[in-house]
Formats: structure tokens, sequence, C-alpha cells
């Protein structure tokens, strides 16, 4: 080959290199950038005046007067729209029926539209679910409520070879000639005064109960919910994991035995985490009945079997990585063993320990597959430490997927949906940081 | 002189601290030590050998699910029909649609994440300074951390929506981006290879004429490829296809960490030799460390393969969910269910009490992922050994 055209392939080589770490790069910023900002939506938002009603209404947040004041202003703004919404009704009394019956539908459709926009109408009587109590709570649903309103949604199906094609037609041709034909220009000039936006910072979004199946209110019960299957993992799993690493490092000889344990352990950390959570329901569950159902211990029990492996790989590296003198010295100033291990090897192989306990929370902390039989349900309070045992609880992950896929109002609540997913991204983000700090500290101090 | 030692003696009975007695123990002090010692072992063994045996108990646990199934209803209907009706009135448990398709996901994950995994681990190793690595490190470590329901989340309401509004056109673009760099490597490749035969003078020559020929054709093809492609409408978005890229870049971790252990483990001495004799780096790592680490970077690529098998969320959210072997077999664009997701999705219908089978036919999936899981396992930890035994100089 020519030295020019090896040359050449050489650099195509470690461009080929530099592109792939490169679209490692961008893969993680292309999943991110969009969870980041869409889920940042759910605690930073433009809320309608709607959103406080409910705020002080649910959580009794807010500032009564403030309210009040904004209240009569909205409820000022939106006086036309029901005055014609009922002048309409007058002339509707006033038609033949065969006209009455061409305007029924599309009077129902409009009316559904105005409540979805602006809540139940005034002198209605209280909605028993709280979805129906209120009117669009946040600016960027109420401005799809109000496109709604304007325009209807048909098909175009005049190609035939071609799936239909969504087309939309302003709802004013329908009203044509009648009391209603103000409305939409009306309600679209004066949306602003009829919903009195202002940017609002939902942190609560963490703290607050659900309602109404997470429509309002926050996420309170999933986020306790993962942090205690995370810890009952951490309990269950630490103590077992890292003497099971004391073992292996410091006392195990070198036989067919050990290796076969050390087969076993490796064979758990490549279980399948669904067969993790068939397991936790087939053992802990139905056979020794750590709980009637799902519990919040079974998942625990589960999750931490998941992430014993880990510990014990992470514990295990950080014992090896102490330095032999260490042991020497101690050994020699005449220690016993088992005193050498406690005083000299677990105390300088803490961090990294303890570096190998945080990543497996945040394992822990982002697993589905074995709670969904063992621990998790989709609607429930935030329980109390001591119901931990017989209680089934929300968790995080389970939610995120309950919501994404399972929930009546999917398209209504991506807000919700993205802000759970922020939350969990951020948790696990945070424990994995701390851990790769504490760990380039630990390599620091080892290098002197 | 006697009465000295005698002293000597008497002091060391009585226990005097700073003498001899600190180093030499009682005889008693020692027995207590020891077996102090010997039960503190035993005490460690156990906890080991029932972390260990825990996986003892997931094999059986499971089995026992699994068997009344196979009792009831035998081997053939399951591993080899494509008819899985569990919940009509004739039940059918013809299991081989979504064997296949748990194969077909995993299989294209690994499909395109070795190119890369490989690429990145090489860079890792031996082209990125080590400053760049401490940048490039945790991105590929926070791309390990993050959830898979979250990854989930994304192939579902983000990437799904995008591949079924312009899905041809993306995976135009996306083909076409990767493939004409390939061209042109293989290009300068070709030519130079058809012209050596030619006199020297000529070469050069011949050369370029080659590749400006060759440059053509291949602008041709690609964008051929290019138009062909973008003209394919994606019916839904929830696919194999989207499943297997984002399990692509789970899997992508495992792989890399892996392989580049193994690529580290090949020693500088190996590389420097190569260098000695004039090849370039690219030639030195594709020739010459590669095959060294070959048995490592395969366990990687099994390690990616089981990671990629063995998920749940993503392929639950964004495969489809459809029991079907799509037409023709390739076809990634239609939707797949896979064993995992059939576990996840069913148990929640399957009653323990009436639907006997239905409920244990998903333990004989569960167990069938826990044997394949575990011969991959197996195979991935002998690759790993051999390519130990091989760097040690056979």
């Amino acid at each position: 080959m020519e030295i020019e055209t090896r040359k050449i392939l050489n650099k195509s080589f470690t461009g080929t290199g530099w592109l792939s770490i490169a679209l490692l790069a961008g893969a993680l910023v292309v999943f991110l950038a969009p969870i980041v900002v869409r889920g940042m939506g759910a605690f930073v938002f433009r809320s309608t005046v709607e959103f406080r009603v409910m705020q002080d209404d649910i959580f009794e947040r807010g500032n009564k007067d403030k309210l009040e004041e904004d209240l009569r202003k909205a409820r000022a703004a939106r006086e036309p729209v029901y005055e014609k919404l009922e002048a309409f009704e007058q002339e509707l009394e006033e038609m033949s029926i065969v006209d009455r019956l061409e305007y029924r539908d599309s009077y129902d459709e409009l009316r559904n539209a105005v409540r979805e926009l602006l809540g139940p109408a005034p002198g209605e009587e209280r909605a028993s679910l709280p979805r129906n109590r209120y009117g669009q709570t946040r600016m960027d649903r109420a401005g799809h409520s109000l496109h709604h309103l304007l325009y209807i949604e048909t098909y175009d199906y005049s190609d035939p070879t071609r799936m239909g094609e969504l087309i939309y037609e302003p709802r004013s041709q329908e009203f044509e000639g009648t009391a209603l034909e103000g409305l939409f220009e009306y309600a679209e000039n004066n949306f602003e005064a009829m919903m009195r936006p202002r940017t609002e910072f939902y942190w609560q979004f963490l703290i607050d109960q659900p309602v109404d199946s997470n429509i309002f209110g926050g996420i309170w019960p999933a986020i306790l919910g993962t942090f205690y299957l995370t810890l009952g993992a951490i309990i269950f799993a630490v103590p077992m994991g890292v003497l099971s690493a004391i073992y292996l490092v410091e006392y195990a000889a070198d036989n067919w035995m050990v290796s076969l344990l050390r087969t076993f352990v490796s064979t758990l950390a490549g279980v399948p985490s669904i067969v993790f959570g068939l397991f936790g329901l087939a053992f802990f569950i139905n056979t020794i009945g750590v709980s009637e159902s799902k519990s919040v211990l079974a998942g625990s029990l589960t999750l931490g079997l998941l992430i014993l492996p880990m510990v014990i790989r992470s514990s295990e590296e950080a014992i090896r990585a102490v330095p032999m003198e260490y042991k020497e010295a101690s050994l020699g100033l005449g220690a016993g063993k088992w005193r050498t291990v406690l005083t000299v090897i677990l105390p300088s192989a803490l961090p990294g320990i303890i570096t190998g306990i945080i990543i497996s929370m945040g394992r822990a902390a982002g697993e589905t597959a074995p709670i969904i039989f063992t621990a998790a349900v989709s609607v429930g309070r935030a329980l109390k430490p001591s119901q931990v045992f017989t209680n089934p609880t929300p968790a995080l992950p389970w939610n995120i997927y309950n919501l994404a896929t399972e929930h009546e109002m999917v398209d209504e609540i991506r807000h919700v949906q993205f802000g759970m997913v922020l939350t969990l991204i951020v948790l696990v983000l945070l424990l994995n940081m701390t851990a790769i700090v504490l760990r380039a500290r630990i390599s620091k101090k080892l290098k002197g | 002189m006697k009465e000295n030692e005698q002293n000597n003696y008497i002091s060391c009975k009585n226990g005097n601290p700073a003498s001899i007695d600190g180093l030499v123990m009682s005889e008693r002090a020692r027995r207590i030590r020891r077996g102090g010692g010997m039960l503190m072992h035993l005490f460690l063994l156990l906890i080991t050998a029932s972390s260990a045996i825990a996986v003892l108990f997931i094999f059986f646990y499971i089995g026992r699910d699994a068997i009344p199934f196979f009792q009831s209803r035998g081997f053939v209907e399951f591993f080899s029909k494509n008819n899985w009706y569990p919940s009509s009135e004739n039940a059918r448990f013809g299991a081989l649609a979504i064997f296949y398709g748990s194969g077909i996901v995993a299989l294209a994950s690994i499909l395109i994440a070795v190119p890369v995994g490989v690429a990145a681990s090489v860079c890792l190793s031996d082209i990125l300074s080590f400053k760049a690595r401490q940048i490039a490190k945790p991105i590929i470590e926070i791309l390990a951390a993050i959830p898979s329901v979250a990854y989930g989340f994304f192939a579902l309401v983000l990437l799904a929506p995008m591949m079924q509004n312009m899905g041809g056109l993306l995976l135009a673009v996306v083909t076409t981006v990767f493939l004409a760099p390939v061209t042109l490597i293989v290009l300068i490749l070709f030519s130079d290879i058809a012209s050596s035969k030619f006199r020297p003078t000529l070469r050069r020559h011949m050369r370029i004429a080659l590749m400006i020929g060759g440059g053509v054709m291949g602008i041709i093809a690609l964008f051929a490829l290019f138009s062909k492609l973008a003209a394919i409408q994606i019916t839904s978005g929830t696919n194999a296809l989207n499943v297997s890229i984002i399990l692509a870049i789970m899997a992508l971790p495992t792989i890399v960490s892996v392989a580049e252990d193994a690529l580290q483990a090949a020693g500088s001495g190996l590389r420097e030799g190569s260098y000695a004799m004039g090849a370039t780096r690219a030639e030195t790592m594709i020739r010459v460390v590669i095959p060294a680490a070959s048995s490592g970077i395969c366990a990687a690529v099994i390690l990616g393969f089981m990671r990629a098998i063995g998920e749940t969320m993503v392929v639950w959210m964004a495969s489809g969910n459809a029991a079907q072997i799509p037409q023709p077999w390739y076809n990634l664009l239609e939707p797949v269910r896979t064993l995992t997701a059939t576990i996840a999705g069913d148990m929640g219908e399957a009653d323990h009490i009436t639907g006997a089978d239905r409920y244990h036919v998903l333990f004989a999936m569960g167990l069938c992922l826990l044997v394949i899981s575990f011969v991959l396992n197996l195979l991935s930890e002998w690759a790993v050994m051999r390519s130990r035994k091989k760097m040690r100089g056979e």
C-alpha cells in the first residue's frame, strides 16, 4: 500500500474513534435535552387563573385577596362568552324543531369546548371529579383548548391511496348568522384576559399529593415510595454484599468451591430484571409470604437481590485496591486477621465501597421490572414508615410507565410524565455524580 | 544468672504489659483466637454462600412454577408454533413469534452497538489523551446509569412519533451520513489496491482515475439508496427498529467498558512491537491489538446481547407488542413482542387460580430467559478466561 493511503486510513481510523465517542455524547444530549426542557415544564410554566383556584381549593395555597381580584377580572372577561351562549339558547327556543336538531350536536360540542377551556359555567353545580371542577390550569394546555374551541378537526379522505389528512375548519362557519357568530373572535382576542396567565414556579410538584390520578397535584407518594424501596434494597444488599466481598478477597482459598461461588455471583448479575420480579412474586410473596400481597418489603428484598452482585463486585474491587503494605503492617504488629480487616482494610476501602453502594442505589431507584409484581401500584397515598411491611406503594419508575401508557388522559398530562422522568433522572444522576466525584478523589488520594 | 532467668519468666507470667507477653500468646489465648478466626471464616463463608445460592433459589422457584405449564402443554407448541392466544376460550400458547421478537430485537441492537462500541473502546484506550478520557468516561457512565423506564419513555413519547411522521427521511439521512464516509474509505482502499498492479509511473494517474470513477458510482448508489429509503412510510412508530436503537444505546456502555478492559489488557508490549515494525496506529489496532483482545471483545458483545435480551421496560413500552413474525423476516419496521414484555404485560391479567396455564406460561418464559442468560454468561466468562490466559502468554 502507498504510504499516503496508509496515512489517510490511519487518520480516518482515528476519526472513526472520535466519531463514535461523539455519537455517544450526541445520543446523551438528544436524549436528555427534550426530557430536561419539557420536564422543567412541570415546575416552571405559565399558569392560568384556574390553576390558582385549584391550588387554593385543594392545597389552600396562595394569596386569597389577590385570587379574588384575579378571579373577578377573569369572570368579567368571560361574561360575554356566557352571554352569547345564553343568547343563542334563546334563539334555539324560537327556532323550528328541524333547525334546532340541526344545531343541537354542534352546539353541544361547542359547550364542551368552552367547558374544557374555562371550566364549569357560573352557577353550575360542583362536579364530583376534580378534573371537571376547573378549566385549563396551564397556558400551553389552554392554547390547545382554545384551538379546539375555534376549529373543528376533520379528515380529508379525497385521495383514496393515502391515509386521511387532518384538516382544521373554523367552527364559526357552523354558527354563521346566529348570536354565536362573534363568540369565536371574542374568545381569540380576549384569551389572555379570560385566563389571566402568570409565570408559576411550582416546586411543590415534588411534595404534593396527586389529585384525581395525577391530573393535578404532585408526585410525592411516588418519590417517597422510590426512597423506601431504595433504602430497603440497600439495607438488605449492603451487609450481605460487603461481607461476601471480604470473604472473597481476604479469606477465600483458590479452590473449585470458591470459583463456583464466583460463577454463581456473576450468574446472578446476569439474570434479567423481569425474572427477579417473577422470583420475588413466586418466592417472597407466594412461598415465604413476607406480606399478603405486594409490599414495599417484598419489593425491597427483590431489588436488594438484584443489586447484590453489583455491591459484591464493587466492594471486592475496593478491598483489592487497598495496598498490600497496610495489611502486612497490621499483621506484622500482631493484629489478627479479623482485626486487620475491621480496623485497617475496611476503613481504607470504605470510600470505594461507598462509591459502589451509591451506584447500586441509583440502579435500585430506577429499576421497574422487579417491582411490577412485588411492590408497585399506580394510585396510592404516601406511606408511613410503619406501613412499609404490608402496603404496596407508588414508585417513580412504575408511575412513569403507568402514566405514559395506561392513563386515560395520556396527552393531557404529558407535563406530569416529563416532570416525573426528569425527577427520576436527576435523582439517579445526582447519585452517580456523587460516585464519580468520590471516585476521582479516591484515585487522587491513592496516587498520593 | 539462673535467678535472673527465673525472674524474667515470672514477670512474664505475671503479665508485664510491655515485655514479650504481647508477642507470645498463651496456648489458651491462641486457641481462642484460632477458634474465633475459624468461626469468623465460617460465618463469612455462610454469608457468601447464601448470596451465591440465591441464584439457585431463583432457578428453583422459577422452574417450580414453570413445570406445570410444560406438564399440561408439552414443549412442541410453545417452542415451535406461532399462535399466541393465551386468553381465548381454546387457549393456544405457541410462542415462536415472541422468541423471534426477543431475538431479532437483541440481534439488531447488537448490530448497531458493536461497531460503535468497539470504535469507542479503541478510542478510549488508545486515541484519547488522559484528560479527554476523564470527560468521555462519565458520558458513558451516565448513559449506563439512566433508568430503563426513562429510555422507554423517550422511545415511546419522543422517538416513536418522530419515526411515524418522518421516519423514511430520518432513515435515509442517518444511513447516508454513515455510509458516505465508509464508502469513501472503501474507495481509497480499493483504488490503492487496484492500482498497485500498474507500473509506478502510471500508478498515481490510475489511482486518481479509479477514485473519480468509483466516486461517481458511489454517489449514484448512495443517492439511489437515499431516495429509496426516503420513500418508506412507517405505519407505526412503535416497532422493532425503534426499540433496537434504544437497546443499542443501553447496551453500548457495557460493550465499551468490557471491550476497553480487554484492549488495555493486551498490553503496551504488543503495541510497541507493532509500531517498531513501522505500522501505523490503525494497522496496529486492527491487525495486532484487536485480534489479541478478540476473546475479551467477544465477552463484551455477549454481555451487551444479554443486556438487550433481558431488557423489559423499553420493549414493553415501544415495541408495539404484536405477537407476529414480521414479513419479510428482517423487516424491522413492524411491531414485535418479546419475552420480557409478555411477562410484564400479561402477569396483571393472568390469574393464578382460574387461568393456571396462563400464569405458568409466563414462568416458562422466565425460565427460558434465565437459561439463555445463564448460558450466555458462562460463554462470556469462558471468553474472559481465555483472553486472560492468552495475555499471560498461553
